[in-house]
């Protein structure tokens, strides 16, 4: 057991942090001030990946034969850390590297590997996930968008729904039922669908929570090649599978929320409020809950670096994760007042992130249904 | 990063843990409880193992010194192990046998083993210091709280010198968040069994989402607080990752105290069942040097104040 960092890893961090203070740009705030969603996030990330792809950090976690460094599960954390402490950069692209590339790497064919791994790994592509659907959200194995065979083609009939960028998305990492006679996690494959296929319509949905945050994906009569299939016909689950073990703890909003607490500290300092002592303590509260969500995090990451099959420990991770943002955003808006009531000032940015943690990627509730059930041994309801 | 156990880790768990089952338990405690009394036994066999030396050995350190620490605190040990093989080396360099007791000068609140201690570990502002104990020295307080507990009547000794009180009060908050850890472990464990085997409308307690959620919101923040206090140790116990771990692992123990007696109803209370040798403890580790509140004013001081400017 050890909490220090490799004296390499601590370069590599100085090192990226370094590189981060002379790419982003001066208006780097004001850009990054509609989330990794947003227009002007999502075309900045475009030069930016590049410019982590040519220093070989884009995909450095992943294997050499595929564009990567084989590097450890560790470097992807810290990179990860310091991209989200940062309003993440990479816009959306970081979950192409999360878990798309993945699992192509997992369950693609040669030809599959070939066309999007290298295009994933030049930081030269936008995806989305067309996992939900207005009547599959938490129970996503009720999903019903249909494809079926047309000689080497699936034509595609359904909607998805919440679906993050994609109205930037070249591809949509699209979860369909080709078994129409089936139910449940039976009968469903993934399709590596183009999103400017005719018969695909992106349309807005107006949300609370910041512009062009959620999408509906209207699919009607979409033909999509069959070699676009990723795995064997109807065994797509063991992908979904694989693929939200990954998303999990893939973006460490921690590391954001932590940086979060530090300037609220620094504001509650300007105003004179570091020596109120209910002040002091919330700060204190936030930042251990933080903490707590980085540790937890780090062992699902250790278990990775070991090559261990997928735990719950994942999802202990994403609910101390939800916690600490909760209580962050909460302390925000405590502290800056009445000046949270102006849109894009500091404590509004920060809220509206956070209010989506509990339900984003999963929602809480099965979070802890996943607990009770993997990790304390409880008997299924 | 390493978050798994090496071999001596291991070696050094499975030895403490088999001595623990013929030492420790339920039992021995409920035994113990109603006369106050400590374990001298217990106490005794950990030291001729050599677990009280784990903090300075060779090859050992205070990480192995906190795993031993919450094992001893999960198997309801009633000696003061974690001031004794902790907060003493990390403050005098040096491991205390005998029962040590810890307090903070000037505020004559009860303390754990104080009326058993030989010796006290007094942190006063920026020094600590080391006060051999004499009988009569310290009377007994009754408490509801799992412990047996003491004040202090009146007390000198010999200073550790400047900046020995910030060691002792880091050192405190880690060896206070272990016990938690180890506490808390155990009141969780015994309250899962519990569940599964409990049954009312036709099932198990166990099977209610309700009972279910509350119970891994407890496992969330035990499995944060463990490590945290072993990273602060790993770490040598800097003043912020100790008062995290504490923060914690206190509002954690809280918490664990609120959910294992309400999902266990009113065999909970009783003295029959055995999660009362845990939880009520949960109460005097979050009340102990601060509270919760304290620990995260600390935290916020460390990170922010003025002297860190
Ligand atoms: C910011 C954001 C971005 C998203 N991005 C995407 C995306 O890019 N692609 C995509 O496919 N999806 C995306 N989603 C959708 C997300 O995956 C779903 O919102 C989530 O899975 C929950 O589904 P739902 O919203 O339909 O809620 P529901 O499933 O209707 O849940 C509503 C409430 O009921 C509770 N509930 C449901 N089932 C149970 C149960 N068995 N036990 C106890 N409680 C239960 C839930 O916990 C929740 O509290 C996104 C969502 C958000 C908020």
């Amino acid at each position: 057991m050890e909490f220090n960092w490799s004296q390499e890893d601590g370069e590599f961090r100085r090192e990226l942090a370094e590189f981060l203070d002379a790419t982003l740009p001066s208006d780097w705030d004001e850009i990054s001030k509609g989330g990794p969603g947003s227009e002007a996030q999502a075309s900045f990330s475009r030069e930016f990946a590049h410019k982590l792809a040519e220093r070989g950090w884009l995909t450095q976690n992943w294997p050499a034969a595929y564009g990567g460094a084989d590097a450890t599960p560790w470097r992807h954390i810290i990179l990860s850390e310091e991209m989200w402490s940062r309003g993440e950069p990479r816009g959306p692209q970081y979950m192409n590297v999360n878990w798309i590339g993945p699992s192509i790497m997992e369950y693609g064919s040669e030809e599959q590997k070939r066309e999007h791994l290298s295009r994933i790994s030049r930081g030269d592509v936008l995806w989305c996930q067309g996992f939900s659907e207005p009547e599959a959200g938490s129970d996503l194995a009720a999903l019903r968008t249909l494809a079926l065979r047309d000689g080497d083609v699936y034509v595609v009939n359904g909607t998805k729904i919440w679906t993050s960028y994609a109205n930037h998305a070249d591809f949509c990492f699209l979860l369909v039922r080709t078994d129409p006679n089936s139910k449940g996690r039976r009968g469903v494959s993934v399709l590596l669908t183009e999103m400017d296929l005719p018969g695909i319509e992106v349309r807005e949905i107006s949300s609370v929570v910041g512009e062009r945050y959620f999408h509906e994906v209207f699919l009607a009569d979409v033909r999509v090649p069959v070699s676009c299939r990723l795995g064997p016909e109807n065994e797509g689950w063991s992908i979904v599978s694989y693929a939200l073990q990954y998303e999990r703890v893939g973006a460490p909003r921690y590391a954001r929320a932590a940086l979060t607490v530090d300037q609220i500290a620094a504001h509650a300092r300007e105003r004179g409020l570091l020596s109120d002592p209910m002040v002091l303590q919330k700060l204190g509260e936030a930042r251990v809950l933080c903490e707590a969500a980085r540790l937890l995090t780090y062992r699902v990451v250790d278990q990775r670096t070991r090559k261990l099959p997928p735990s719950a420990d994942s999802n202990l991770a994403r609910v101390a994760g939800t916690i600490a943002d909760r209580a962050v955003a909460e302390l925000a808006l405590e502290v800056f007042g009445e000046d949270a009531m102006i849109y894009g000032s500091f404590a509004d940015s920060n809220f509206r992130m956070a209010m989506t943690a509990g339900v984003a990627v999963g929602a809480t509730e099965i979070q802890l249904n996943l607990i009770a059930s993997r990790f304390l041994g409880l008997p299924r309801e | 990063m390493d978050f798994e156990l090496n071999d001596d880790q291991r070696a050094i768990l499975e030895a403490v843990g088999a001595l623990l089952e013929r030492h420790a338990g339920a039992e021995r405690a409920i035994a113990l409880a109603p006369k106050s009394e400590y374990d001298h036994a217990l106490e005794e066999a950990l030291h001729e193992a050599g677990f009280l030396e784990l903090a300075l050995g060779e090859g050992t350190g205070p990480l192995e010194a906190v795993l031993v620490v919450e094992a001893v605190a999960r198997a309801g040990g009633v000696v003061a192990f974690g001031a004794g093989a902790l907060v003493a080396p990390g403050v005098a360099g040096r491991s205390l046998s005998g029962p040590v007791a810890m307090a903070s000068a000037g505020n004559g609140s009860p303390i754990r083993y104080g009326a058993h201690a030989r010796s006290l570990l007094l942190l006063d502002a920026d020094e600590a210091s080391w006060i051999t104990l004499e009988p009569g020295d310290a009377e007994p307080v009754r408490s509801s709280f799992g412990y047996p507990m003491g004040r202090v009547r009146s007390a000198s000794g010999d200073s550790f010198g400047r900046g020995s009180g910030e060691r002792m009060r880091n050192w405190w908050r880690v060896a206070l968040a272990a016990e938690a850890v180890g506490t808390m472990d155990a009141a969780l464990s015994v309250t899962i069994d519990y569940v599964k085997q409990r049954r009312q409308f036709g099932r198990t307690i166990g099977s209610f989402q309700a009972v279910q959620h509350r119970l891994a919101e407890c496992a969330v923040l035990l499995e944060g607080s463990r490590w945290l206090v072993r990273e602060a140790a790993c770490l040598g116990a800097p003043s912020q990752a100790a008062a995290a771990a504490a923060a914690h692992a206190t509002a954690a123990a809280n918490r664990v105290f609120t959910e294992t007696h309400q999902v266990s109803g009113a065999i909970g209370y009783t003295r029959e069942h055995d999660l009362h040798v845990w939880s009520m403890r949960l109460q005097a580790l979050r009340l102990e040097f601060g509270s919760i509140a304290g620990h995260q004013r600390a935290l916020a001081e460390a990170r922010w104040g003025e002297q860190s400017r």
